[in-house]
């Protein structure tokens, strides 16, 4: 039975998942309209194109069928190591705040290559492990998925940059519950986690500021006093918002200059502050509705290559909501990991767009269909 | 393949719950920090962008009693170097460390200061010597130079790069119409003391920097003339730049207050007091550098002027005294000029206690008006090993209580001294505390000393280490008759006891403050006038002693200073003697002697006799105040 088009387009869109995509943006567009408010430079118009130009990977990921990607793994690797490299190389590199983390060209700083670098990882490993028909058990294949992931994290932290490095070890992670990694290899992983950060822990046994240095010798793009300080204004601007927050642009943290980075790593501590707890539970609520459409995405994967993919973008954008809100409200390390379709910034925006292209397209051709 | 989607589910299932905790987690931290402790953040918020300046409030003036300025504001162009500054701050702590090898060189304060004592016109020392200052709190901007022109103000602002660390600015300072006149009364305003700031009480709202009386009335009267600073609330952003006002309380000015002083008589008695010194020094007492003059209102006790000398100029202290010129100030050589010898130095009142002396003997019947005492200029009575000499070795043979005064005979003193210890009642001392002596006057100044009436008990007390030394003996009583020994008491002190016999025995407590005024310049609080003690004498005794004073000036010891005055005075000369030292010259006295309105004591330290050298400047000073003419008078006079 033939469908019309339109029936074929609705077929292809998974609306709780294009719903919390499109809120998020709106949400996000608010939030960096309001935190550059006082900034020169069109910053609002910025993230505006930024979406535009991420709508370019969204409408080829979802067109093209995730199943091709699988008989790319070979190009795809090398650009993944190209991407991962790149800014080492000289005339591309570019420097800012220490580390070298973006690409230029002709002088005009182009994207942080770390960023779509997600996205190819997650296609390359999940080719690898789907290889493994959902049984990863034996030394060898686990030693044989975790050479792609030790590999990237040697070219990562050639950058160096923490934030990146940990992205990359919780998406394998991601992937590899559901590529069916058994269950004792995740308490080894653990436990090996424990011990390290242990052994970290124990050698810095009493100061806490000598950890932050050594979360600064690997990614020294954080001043482990500008962290403190900025920790500090943060936790003031999210609990100073109170239940509704001071208002759009009434923020005093945020507008006085105390939140240093508000509108790309901070965000969230200006929306904390600015729409108060209620607008932090619409937040969650709204990536709650993201991770759980993403999810039922995964369930309805017409291959476990699919679902594997769908889970590691899950893991992406968990781990960097964790990561960067868990940041601000000082649960977790300062790191540079911004907050999917919040925080200002084209190459996260362009990069997360991508993901929910790759999980469009897994929908549209999913199970039963 | 049913196996393989269960497996796949329960496997993202186990996904879905790491994803849904990790949001609960989040959920209820920041249920915690935004709902539960949200106020707290709130005030840490508003903490971070509120700054509260304080405004300085103007400091009371002070007036005289006509209403002549003696203490203004004014603002003053001041030009200040931040000792925080990471150089200067290091230079600091180098120099007050007790190591001295890493004391800043030459050229280090050359390097830092040089430039901008170039543009001052000051030495890079002298520079250094204002931001090295030992006496101000410790992060306060050191003033390094006041007034400083428009012209060099604009320089630095427009060069601030170049002096880091160094700022321009208005500063309200202290302003002396009068010149170094009333300095001792007046005293003196500074930056409060690290010390004093930390004894301060929080709620009186002293902060560094401020300016508090130190000295004089500026301290004894602080707490009227300094005004209630008013509060700006600013808001700044994270780089501490100003955005805009949040709310603003003007600051209450303090009250001004009007002296008892006459600023005109103030003048006379400090010019008066430089005459004496230097009659003192023609007649060949060269040692004459201090001395002090007091004069007061009989009836009310109202200070009219009070000087001491050496003076010194308040002004000094407007822009943070340097360490060097307080240690001039402070120093021996320079006879302590910031000393108010009126009422922070005792003396030996020498013969013009004799009056107290005179009135004790005539209240216990010791004596009598009319008693004839024989003087050989010899006095043996208390043994032949003990003799005792008449200031007039020739002796002025038979001589009456009165002319005891008169004459300022030492031999009719020592009888009544003699008598008194042999009634073993020390009724002489008790007499003498009666009148005040011995005691604090409570003058509304500070540092006021009690002076010192001998007896017994302080003998015994004060010689504890030495017991030979600690019995009370018959010479005691007959020293301190003519105002020798032990006896101190202050210019100020004599003065009220004078007044006290003109006023009929009641001794009025001496003060400067008249009234304390409002803002609109009327009296809100009179000083309200107190006797401080009366005299057991009855009006006879009081009447027979002003007798003896009127004749000792008009024809005794101080006939010469007070001749061709034209008023009756009465009053009595002094000459202290102090061991190795020249003599201390005192006149006390209270003018008119038949209707008695003030009271005047002069002392000149090392200035030789009462009757030539403190005499006519208690001339000069009755003068001014009864209006007559206002001369120097030469005058002889060799007794004690």
């Amino acid at each position: 039975m033939e469908k019309s088009p339109y029936r074929r387009f609705l077929n292809a869109v998974n609306l709780p998942l294009a719903f919390a995509t499109l809120a998020l943006l709106v949400y996000g567009s608010i939030m960096v309209s309001s935190a550059t408010a006082t900034m020169g430079g069109g910053m609002f118009q910025r993230q505006l194109l930024g979406i535009a130009v991420g709508c370019v990977p969204f409408v080829f990921l979802w067109v093209v069928d995730y199943k091709t990607l699988k008989h790319w793994t070979g190009p795809l690797l090398i650009l993944l190591a190209f991407l991962l490299i790149s800014p080492r190389i000289p005339g591309l590199g570019y420097t800012a705040g220490g580390a070298t983390s973006w690409l230029q060209f002709a002088r005009i700083r182009l994207f942080q290559p770390s960023e779509p670098a997600k996205l190819l990882f997650i296609a390359v490993m999940a080719a690898i492990i789907s290889d493994r028909k959902g049984r990863i058990d034996t030394t060898s294949d686990v030693a044989g998925v975790m050479a792609y992931l030790l590999g990237a994290l040697v070219l990562i932290m050639m950058q160096p940059d923490l934030g990146t490095g940990l992205v990359f070890i919780v998406i394998s992670f991601g992937m590899l519950l559901v590529g069916g990694m058994r269950k004792r290899w995740f308490l080894i992983f653990g436990l090996l986690a424990v011990v390290l950060v242990a052994v970290v822990l124990n050698f810095h046994l009493l100061r806490t500021y000598q950890e932050d240095r050594l979360l600064v010798f690997i990614d020294n793009t954080r001043d482990p006093q500008g962290a403190g300080y900025n920790l500090a204004q943060s936790k003031i601007a999210i609990g100073s918002g109170g239940i509704a927050g001071q208002g759009l642009r009434a923020g005093t943290q945020s507008n006085l200059n105390f939140l240093p980075e508000r509108h790309t790593d901070f965000i969230f501590a200006v929306l904390g502050e600015e729409l108060g707890f209620t607008g932090a539970v619409v937040l969650l609520g709204l990536y709650l509705a993201l991770l759980l459409a993403a999810l039922a995405i995964a369930a309805s994967s017409r291959d476990l290559y699919g679902a594997i993919i769908c889970a590691g973008v899950i893991a992406m954008w968990s781990f960097q909501i964790l990561e960067n809100i868990g940041m601000t409200v000082g649960m977790m390390p300062i790191t540079g990991i911004p907050l999917p379709f919040m925080s200002f910034g084209s190459s996260a925006m362009v990069t997360n767009l991508g993901g929910v292209g790759m999980l469009m397209s897994v929908w549209a051709r999913r199970y039963g269909t | 393949m049913s196996t393989y989607r269960e497996q796949l589910r329960s496997r993202l299932a186990a996904l879905g719950l790491i994803v849904v905790l990790m949001l609960l987690a989040l959920l209820v931290r920041l249920w915690t920090m935004q709902v539960l402790a949200g106020d707290d953040y709130a005030a840490k918020a508003e903490n971070n962008r509120v700054r509260e300046i304080s405004i300085e409030a103007p400091r009371g003036r002070i007036f005289d009693r006509n209403g002549v300025p003696l203490v203004t504001n004014r603002a003053a162009l001041a030009v200040s170097v931040d000792p925080s500054d990471e150089t200067v701050h290091q230079m600091i702590i180098h120099e007050q460390s007790a190591d001295t090898s890493d004391d800043p060189t030459e050229q280090d304060i050359t390097a830092r200061f040089g430039a901008l004592a170039d543009l001052l016109g000051m030495s890079a020392d002298d520079v250094w010597a204002a931001v090295n200052n030992s006496k101000l709190v410790a992060l306060q901007p050191r003033v390094v130079a006041l007034d400083v022109s428009v012209k060099v103000a604009s320089y630095l602002s427009e060069h601030q790069d170049d002096f880091p660390g160094v700022s321009v600015g208005e500063i309200a300072v202290r302003e002396y119409p009068q010149g170094a006149s009333a300095a001792h009364v007046l005293g003196y305003a500074g930056q409060i003391s690290d010390t004093a700031l930390k004894a301060a009480d929080m709620a009186s709202g002293y902060e560094a920097g401020d300016i508090v009386g130190k000295t004089g009335a500026e301290a004894e009267y602080e707490n009227v003339l300094q005004g209630d600073k008013g509060t700006r609330r600013i808001e700044v952003n994270a780089a501490g730049q100003p955005q805009r006002v949040v709310s603003e309380q003007a600051p209450v000015a303090g009250h001004d207050i009007k002296l008892t002083i006459d600023i005109k008589t103030q003048k006379v008695v400090e010019s008066a007091l430089q005459d004496a010194l230097s009659e003192a020094h023609s007649q060949g007492y060269s040692s004459a550098h201090a001395g002090a003059a007091v004069a007061l209102d009989v009836k009310t006790g109202e200070v009219l002027a009070m000087a001491s000398a050496p003076t010194y100029d308040p002004s000094l202290f407007l822009n943070s005294i340097t360490d060097k010129e307080w240690t001039k100030l402070t120093s021996k050589s320079s006879d302590y000029p910031l000393n108010n010898r009126a009422i922070m130095s005792g003396y030996a009142p020498a013969s013009t206690f004799k009056a107290v002396t005179g009135l004790a003997g005539l209240h216990y019947k010791v004596t009598y008006a009319g008693k004839v005492y024989q003087c050989h200029g010899k006095w043996t009575d208390m043994g032949e090993q003990w003799p005792k000499w008449c200031w007039d070795h020739s002796g002025h043979g038979a001589i009456t209580f009165i002319g005891g005064i008169r004459e300022s005979c030492d031999v009719v003193f020592y009888n009544i001294g003699y008598e008194f210890y042999k009634r073993k009642k020390e009724e002489l001392q008790a007499f003498a505390k009666k009148l005040g002596l011995g005691s604090k006057t409570q003058i509304d100044l500070p540092g006021e000393v009690t002076g010192r009436i001998p007896d017994a008990a302080w003998k015994k007390a004060f010689n504890k280490n030495y017991p030979e030394y600690q019995t009370w003996l018959p010479g005691d009583t007959v020293n301190m008759a003519i105002g020798q020994g032990d006896v101190l008491a202050t210019p100020l002190q004599m003065a009220t006891v004078y007044a006290g016999i003109a006023n009929s025995g009641k001794v009025m407590r001496p003060h400067v403050l008249e009234a304390v005024l409002d803002s609109s310049g009327k009296v809100s609080r009179a000083y309200q006038p107190v006797v401080n003690a009366t005299a057991p004498s009855s009006a006879d005794d009081l009447k027979v002693m002003t007798q003896a004073l009127m004749e000792a000036a008009s024809t005794g010891t101080a006939a010469g200073a007070m001749k061709g005055l034209g008023v009756a005075v009465a009053g009595k000369t002094g000459t202290g003697q102090v061991a190795g030292k020249d003599d201390y010259a005192w006149y006390v006295c209270f003018a008119p002697a038949e209707d008695p309105k003030y009271a005047v004591a002069v002392l000149i330290e090392q200035g030789g006799h009462g009757g030539s050298v403190a005499g006519p400047a208690a001339r000069q000073i009755v003068a001014q105040l009864l209006g007559l003419k206002v001369e120097q008078v030469h005058a002889t006079d060799n007794s004690r």
